[in-house]
């Protein structure tokens, strides 16, 4: 089975039965906000959401994540490779499973990470197609996360009554075959999702003033660009949007002694190249001193340097970064200045 | 075969011992503490005094002749300084003190008598005496302490967070202040407390001092953007970054 249809008044059911696969994680609602929050019951979540504070990374990537345990006399330490629990993302967004598939690349690379590879592993992801934009700060088109391009085990579109399903694992397919209530899709139920579709691509336009391959050539010149300054001048430094970013893998490694000096823990935190000191080095060298720096940083880790390494934008288009800085400091707008060029020469 | 423990002497000055209450108030952890250091000057939990320390932890600023003397007297016999709280690392909330005249201030309080005439402006206890470790907080966050405590007996640094209260706030998925019209001073604040106020739906007041490179103008224009005023602003800074240290800081109108 590829396609599959099951009614909007049978997912509680489906849920009930997804529970015994591993804990399951899904949209909430939290004041103004939305979060990714251990769910027990269908209701709980709100799968009409704008993109979560954190992206489901938290999940894959935890924000402190324990590595090992050491001794210090004898010397001796912990097994660093762990195992564990398989676990269901539900309800994901296309930019967030992007976001999903550049961190895949980016602990792929040799030496690849265990830790991060062995929890992926556990992880199924249950995918929510978006039909229209979530809100004014996503530029999910430019970047081509508007629409599903793979990543996920089983992809949602909410067709009104029903919601359409693609099976894109086999570990999607396990969930759904053999469920009375999930047919398959028939000539009909295709049509009306391509039907769906289309009114959905209808929405969607490239947010950007220009296309990717403008946007290279941008990046190309725009280093020294007026841009960065404003930028600069704007910016608190308060690293939020790096924080919330799905595809920001930094991370710093910390010892914790415990408090008989002697047994301790190792764990990973996220870091982030917004912060005052990040590229700071022991003879007091800052290679990022100024904030103006440090922001154009974050843009060609984006759009330049992920492009030369990986070949692949590292922006998703879910607009945290946009939605959460605080100085209004807007990556649409940014990258659309930096496109005029007007200044840059 | 084992090394003689540590001593460790609590030390109040100008204060409201709250910090000691935290260390009190550690439990489970406090006695795991206990079993590494011994603990010979402790006000509030004990009865008995030591007069010889290895370890002295201050608590308090430094508001008069005589707190002076007493430091100095106090810290030469230690071998280890650690500044426990805003008052001792920062001057703290005894800072008011200073936005006044000394004379002026007296006669506000005490009206025509002075029952304290050798009353000098707030200083935090670095500007008295060498400190090696930093505290920060009104009141400490207990976890710090002990952090601060296990880099003190592994004899390794202790290392304050260099970024704002924000990187802890956001790991901890709260929603921003700001995004609640509420006004935070999160962004311009060292982390190291886990974001407290914040997780509890309070906004951050700063009590840990000014990062080392706060974006003053820039966060100033935010401010602004907010609908805040000027005036309302430096209120909230007053109340704890309002020391010599935090005043250089928000002063330099770097890039950095």
């Amino acid at each position: 089975m590829k396609y599959a249809i099951i009614n909007r008044m049978d997912m509680g059911r489906w849920f009930d039965s997804l529970k015994d696969r591993g804990k399951i994680y899904g949209p909430k609602k939290k004041e103004s906000a939305y979060v990714f929050r251990p769910i027990q019951e269908f209701e709980e979540m709100s799968l009409k959401y704008i993109p979560t504070i954190l992206p489901p990374k938290k999940y894959y990537f935890p924000q402190k994540e324990f590595l090992l345990k050491f001794k210090i006399n004898p010397f001796s330490t912990g097994k660093a490779i762990r195992e564990f629990e398989e676990f269901i993302l539900f309800g994901v967004h296309t930019c967030d499973i992007a976001g999903i598939q550049c961190m895949d690349v980016v602990f792929n690379e040799k030496p690849a990470d265990p830790n991060y590879l062995n929890r992926k592993e556990k992880m199924t992801i249950i995918g929510l197609e978006c039909m229209d934009y979530c809100d004014k700060y996503a530029s999910c088109a430019a970047v081509g996360t508007h629409v599903y391009k793979g990543g996920y085990d089983i992809m949602l579109t909410d067709l009104g009554d029903e919601y359409a399903i693609h099976i894109n694992s086999e570990k999607g397919d396990k969930l759904v075959t053999g469920k009375k209530y999930i047919r398959e899709m028939n000539a009909k139920d295709k049509e009306k999702l391509n039907k769906a579709f289309e009114e959905k691509l209808k929405k969607f336009n490239n947010e950007f003033d220009g296309d990717m391959e403008r946007i290279d050539k941008a990046f190309e010149k725009g280093f020294f660009s007026p841009v960065w300054k404003d930028l600069g001048a704007r910016c608190v430094g308060c690293t939020n949007c790096t924080a919330v970013c799905p595809t920001c893998y930094c991370f710093d490694v910390v010892d914790e002694v415990s408090l008989n000096l002697n047994d301790g823990d190792r764990y990973r935190v996220w870091n982030y190249c917004q912060m005052d000191d990040f590229a700071k080095v022991s003879t007091g060298e800052d290679f990022r001193a100024g904030r103006d720096a440090r922001q154009r940083h974050r843009y060609y880790r984006k759009f330049k340097y992920s492009v030369q390494k990986y070949n692949k934008y590292f922006c998703t288009g879910c607009g945290r970064c946009t939605r959460t800085c605080m100085a209004k400091i807007s990556l649409v707008e940014t990258i659309n200045q930096l496109l005029s060029g007007k200044e840059a020469k | 075969m084992s090394k003689p423990k540590p001593k460790v002497a609590f030390f109040e000055f100008t204060d409201c011992e709250g910090c000691q209450l935290q260390v009190a108030n550690l439990g489970a952890s406090l006695l795991e503490l206990a079993k590494v250091v011994d603990i010979v000057n402790f006000r509030e939990i004990m009865s008995e005094a030591g007069e010889e320390y290895d370890v002295l932890v201050v608590e308090g600023s430094v508001a008069s002749k005589h707190d002076e003397e007493r430091l100095k007297k106090i810290a030469s016999k230690a071998k280890v300084i650690v500044a426990m709280g805003a008052c001792a690392t920062i001057g703290g909330v005894n800072n008011l003190k200073n936005l006044k005249p000394l004379a002026e201030q007296k006669k506000a309080v005490y009206g025509s008598v002075d029952p304290v005439p050798d009353a000098i402006e707030t200083k935090s206890i670095d500007e008295v005496v060498h400190v090696d470790y930093y505290v920060h907080g009104c009141p400490i966050y207990g976890p710090e302490f002990l952090k601060v405590m296990e880099c003190v007996l592994l004899g390794k640094p202790y290392n304050v967070p260099q970024y704002p209260v924000c990187v802890e706030c956001k790991q901890n998925e709260n929603v921003c202040a700001y995004e609640k019209g509420q006004f935070c001073l999160g962004p311009v604040t060292k982390a190291g407390c886990n974001s407290w106020l914040p997780n509890y739906g309070s906004v951050c007041v700063g009590c840990r001092g000014l990062i080392d490179n706060p974006a003053a103008d820039a966060q100033k224009d935010i401010l602004q953007k907010y609908g805040l005023t000027v005036e309302g602003i430096l209120d909230k800074f007053t109340l704890y970054c309002n020391g010599k240290k935090e005043r250089a800081k928000y002063g330099k109108e770097s890039q950095k």
